[in-house]
């Protein structure tokens, strides 16, 4: 008796360790043909900075001052520029345009700011020409899923470039990742 | 004259106060800066206190020092629990808001900080500005914040043990976004519904003195009695006294 509880003690141990293809990932949630699939960018494109000159606002997003300085994030985009000396003529002049950017930090003459996972040192000594001096890799930890719950989504691959964002689309097949 | 006495020495009191309280301060008390490093709003994820920069990831507070500013270095990562959203120095602590909660952190040692406390609430999306011995946190609910039936609102927790923070009064609000505290002014962001202009000469107890409806209101950063308000309309600039009213300095529209 003692023997068959254990063997079937045993069995049931062996069998927990196969993957169960059948009911991938636990959702509550029935898969109902749409997921997210990652839209890549590849590191040469995400890395690119450029200076632009003065643009008007579009979907602006977090601010920051500086001695007479304001920062506007745009949201995604880059940095508004903008000299508020007199904050009754705020004066645009320029535009830094950085993707995967929404926050902003000065020190001195030297403003941080990330591009998705990677944190830019850009010197502003001259706010009109700004420089990017620096860029650290990795420096903030991203997450390879969409920013949702309860959803099917394609699971990211590092090999095809950075996520940049995530699209709903319909999916023939259930995907294997799941939050 | 007699009838003064009284009224002066409660005066010089409140003056005796005021000083002391600035004395503590180190210029933190407009959400400000100290000299050579700038302010933020309220939803930020980047924050310098003194020569550190600290950024919050959805799990993580990652601290780099910039004593070298052109060059910042790692160090040290402490990793959270999840949703983190913003994060607000003050004085010797980093507030950190997270859905689930707002965190405290001692940062005596800026490049090595120390859990204090957490101060646990309902799930929502919620920053934090700190004045004195207050914290204003803003809870709002939503489809990815606060589900369910629960409505938004603005708490008051004493920090004055940050080891220990205490709520000590909710106010119900729409949509709370971003907001900004000075002097006896708390500012809320209500998102597409507008901004609302709070009295908290009694700290613990703000109380509303004017909803601005026609700015739709996201973040904000006040100081100086300057009060900079963005939004999807564009960024706002106004004025204020000790008054209750605004004055409209300028606009750089959403065009």
């Amino acid at each position: 008796m003692k023997r068959t509880l254990l063997l079937s003690c045993l069995t049931l141990l062996i069998l927990s360790c196969y993957p169960r293809d059948s009911e991938p990932f636990v959702g509550n949630v029935k898969f109902d043909g749409t997921g997210y699939r990652p839209v890549y960018k590849n590191p040469d494109e995400i890395s690119k900075v450029e200076v632009q000159a003065a643009q008007a606002l579009k979907t602006p997003g977090k601010i920051y001052t500086f001695d007479r300085f304001l920062f506007i994030n745009e949201l995604g985009k880059g940095i508004h520029i903008i000299d508020n000396t007199d904050p009754k003529k705020p004066e645009n002049l320029s535009f830094v345009s950085i993707l995967g950017n929404y926050d902003i930090a000065v020190k001195d003459n030297w403003l941080y700011a990330d591009n998705f996972s990677n944190l830019l040192v850009i010197d502003i000594a001259n706010p009109k020409v700004p420089k990017v001096v620096k860029s650290i890799p990795n420096a903030i930890p991203v997450h390879n899923y969409p920013p949702l719950q309860g959803i099917y989504f394609e699971c990211a691959d590092e090999k095809k470039g950075v996520v940049v964002d995530w699209e709903k689309v319909d999916m023939a097949k259930q995907p294997k990742c799941y939050r | 004259m007699k009838k003064l006495i009284p009224l002066l020495f409660l005066g010089l009191a409140a003056i005796g106060l005021m000083l002391l309280l600035n004395a503590c301060d180190d210029g933190k008390a407009d959400s400000g800066p100290s000299p050579q490093t700038g302010t933020g709003g309220s939803m930020a994820r980047f924050a310098i206190a003194e020569n550190s920069l600290y950024i919050v990831s959805k799990q993580s507070l990652e601290v780099y020092d910039i004593n070298d500013a052109a060059n910042p270095t790692k160090a040290v990562t402490k990793n959270m629990g999840f949703g983190i959203e913003t994060i607000f120095p003050y004085q010797k602590n980093l507030f950190i808001g997270a859905m689930d909660g707002m965190y405290i952190y001692d940062n005596a040692k800026p490049n090595a900080p120390v859990l204090l406390s957490k101060y646990t609430h309902v799930f929502s999306c919620d920053p934090v500005v700190v004045q004195g011995r207050y914290a204003y946190v803003t809870l709002r609910a939503g489809v990815t914040c606060r589900t369910g039936t629960a409505f938004s609102s603005l708490d008051v927790v004493d920090i004055s043990d940050p080891a220990k923070p205490q709520l000590v009064g909710s106010h119900r609000m729409d949509s709370p976004y971003g907001l900004g505290v000075s002097g006896n002014k708390l500012f809320v962001c209500e998102g597409d519904k507008g901004f609302r202009m709070m009295d908290i000469s009694d700290p613990k107890v703000p109380i509303q003195k004017h909803f601005f409806h026609e700015v739709p209101a996201y973040d904000v950063i006040v100081r100086n009695n300057q009060l900079i308000v963005t939004g999807k309309g564009g960024l706002y600039q106004y004025k204020y006294g000790d008054s209750d009213s605004l004055e409209y300095l300028s606009k750089i529209p959403v065009l």
